[in-house]
């Protein structure tokens, strides 16, 4: 029974390390052509780029501090 | 490596924050102790380097001026001059927070940002100063007109915001320290020395970009109040 719970912590942290990895991911090539036709904005793009990574990635730390709640239960 | 698995399991042990020492029957944990004394190594490195201010900027005083002016653009970048009232609080975040996690490469200390208390209470004081310069700008009533922002018929979700904002703030803080240090911590266990090292160089980045990014969210969550949407 404890295989299939750790099974589960480790399918709640991977999906959404998928999910944000790929947002993320589309988020910084997006910026990177931005740079690359406008290199004079890349400070101004470099500041979002990072706010809205930011905003991804607390998801996938949602589930991380889920998984270890979960993860403290199971032993 | 059967007992490096076994010792595996007791990772958390690495990583919860430990009894130091009792006051009366009150347990004092180290992430106290780590707060406070780099609060005191901060406070004397500042005063020290601010002792003899020169118009030519030179070494630390260089260093710190730059660092200022830098939170100061983006500071006027989203309010412009007004922006320029809020910059203790945001610097001194920025400052602080970052400290505190690079403090993790003092041998045997536990950096404090991976006890989510610490990170809680960055998150709630932020926020709630947030909503006292907001009521100072506005007033009470500009302040309650805000939630009634785009229509009324929005007004549940825009207070429920409101309290997701320190959640989401400390969480971010935490699960991003936790887990690289947890990283750094497992590669330990599994293989000294070589491998861990390129992860930790990494945890540095990691401690300048979640400095930065706690230092980003409060400037535009403060735009919002100020500025509107």
């Amino acid at each position: 029974m404890t295989g299939i719970s750790f099974i589960g912590v480790g399918l709640a942290i991977g999906l959404a390390a998928l999910g944000s990895a790929l947002g993320q991911g589309n988020a910084s090539a997006r910026a990177m052509e931005g740079i690359a036709r406008q290199p004079e904005a890349s400070g101004e793009i470099r500041t979002s780029l990072l706010l809205a990574l930011a905003f991804m990635e607390a998801l996938t730390l949602f589930s991380f501090v889920i998984a270890i709640l979960m993860w403290t239960k199971i032993g | 490596m059967e007992e490096k698995l076994a010792e595996l399991a007791h990772i958390m042990e690495h990583l919860r924050p430990h009894t130091v020492l009792y006051i009366g029957n009150i347990p004092i944990s180290s992430t106290v102790v780590t707060t406070w004394m780099v609060m005191a190594i901060l406070t004397i490195a500042v005063f020290l380097a601010t002792r003899n201010l020169s118009s030519k900027p030179r070494g630390v005083q260089h260093l710190l001026e730059m660092l200022i002016g830098f939170i100061e653009g983006l500071l006027e970048d989203a309010m412009d001059k007004e922006g320029r009232k809020y910059l203790p609080l945001i610097a001194t975040l920025f400052l602080f927070i970052l400290s505190l996690n690079l403090s993790w490469f003092i041998p045997t200390v536990k950096p404090p940002t991976i006890d989510i208390s610490t990170t809680a209470a960055f998150g709630v004081t932020t926020v709630v100063v947030i909503q006292i310069f907001a009521i100072q700008k506005k007033g009470v009533g500009g302040y309650l007109h805000h939630f009634t922002e785009p229509t009324i018929a929005l007004a549940p979700l825009t207070i429920i915001e409101e309290f997701v904002k320190p959640v989401s703030l400390s969480l971010r803080l935490f699960g991003n320290m936790f887990g690289e240090k947890m990283v750094v911590t497992i590669l330990f266990m599994l293989l000294p020395l070589v491998v861990p090292t390129p992860v930790m160089l990494l945890g540095v980045l990691m401690g300048f970009i979640q400095a930065f990014v706690f230092t980003l969210l409060p400037i535009t969550y403060l735009q919002t109040f100020i500025k509107g949407h």
